[in-house]
């Protein structure tokens, strides 16, 4: 059992409480209007599909409902590490 | 075995050398959701302490209220109270941005009790329940299987678990499967 580190919660929480929530810090454009159907369409659907260290979105669904941000490898499926919503993106490790 | 759950309430479902199982009588319940900045200004208008920190409790009499997120708690509290605290937020309405709900019959309790509560809850929740992780007193949601719950620790061998009605059957059933099966124990 993978066990996930809310933020929110402090504590090492069971995968099962946890869903997945999608790439991080991709922020909406601003005037929808003013921009081309592609670049639009870049920001519904066109994510950087990472191999490796990902920023994501996770929820924690059955626990205190709140929305954080994870630092993931997607090889190794290791979370490096979780933050609040909000806070700036963790550095990578070389 | 039958669970019509309204008429049952109250009731032992299993009492075995395993452990008890109670299905809890009828409880008044609301979910509040308050911001964090409002959290001292409410209690001091409305008499209603709330916990600071997600996974605390605080008990005073019948109440329990519980800090399920960093806005959002569970409050149980005696059926009498119903319109008492209906008006109590009623009068509060203009004066903070909050929100309650009464959930009342959305939700159904089990007391899970004996040494071997934890064990019972742990069959379909994976969350470490030892003392050192989950003390007296501190409360959680969680899954049981797939049905959401909400697990209180009244004390070292007694828990509390509220789960949605249409999940408490299924529960009830694997419970009592749990009491037969280590009736040895
Ligand atoms: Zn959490």
């Amino acid at each position: 059992m993978l066990l996930i580190r809310c933020p929110y919660c402090q504590e090492e929480r069971p995968e099962i409480e946890f869903s997945y929530a999608g790439e991080a810090h991709i922020a909406r454009p601003l005037n929808p209007d003013d921009l081309s159907d592609e670049s639009w369409a870049e920001y519904l659907f066109i994510r950087s599909n990472r191999r490796g260290l990902h920023y994501e979105r996770w929820l924690h669904a059955h626990g205190c409902a709140q929305f954080f941000n994870a630092l993931r490898d997607t090889v190794s499926d290791k979370f490096e590490t979780t933050y609040k919503i909000g806070e700036a993106r963790p550095q990578v490790k070389k | 075995m039958s669970y019509k759950l309204k008429s049952d309430q109250g009731v032992i479902l299993a009492d075995l050398l395993a452990g008890q199982v109670t299905l809890m009588a009828d409880q008044l319940r609301y979910s509040l959701r308050i911001k964090s900045q409002d959290r001292t200004a409410f209690t001091k208008a409305c008499g209603i302490d709330l916990p600071n920190k997600i996974g605390q409790t605080i008990i005073q009499n019948d109440r329990m209220v519980f800090c399920v997120g960093p806005d959002e708690y569970i409050l149980i509290d005696n059926p009498n109270l119903r319109e008492t605290l209906k008006q109590k937020f009623e009068q509060l309405a203009d004066k903070f941005v909050f929100s309650t709900t009464d959930i009342s019959h959305r939700n159904i309790g089990f007391k899970l009790s004996g040494k071997q509560a934890a064990r019972m809850i742990n069959i379909g929740c994976p969350l470490d329940l030892s003392l050192e992780t989950f003390p007296v007193g501190k409360c959680t949601r969680s899954v049981f299987e797939s049905a959401e719950i909400l697990i209180f620790r009244n004390k070292e061998d007694e828990f509390q678990l509220e789960t949605w009605r249409s999940f408490a059957p299924y529960m009830a059933r694997y419970f009592e499967k749990f009491c037969l099966e280590n009736e040895s124990l």
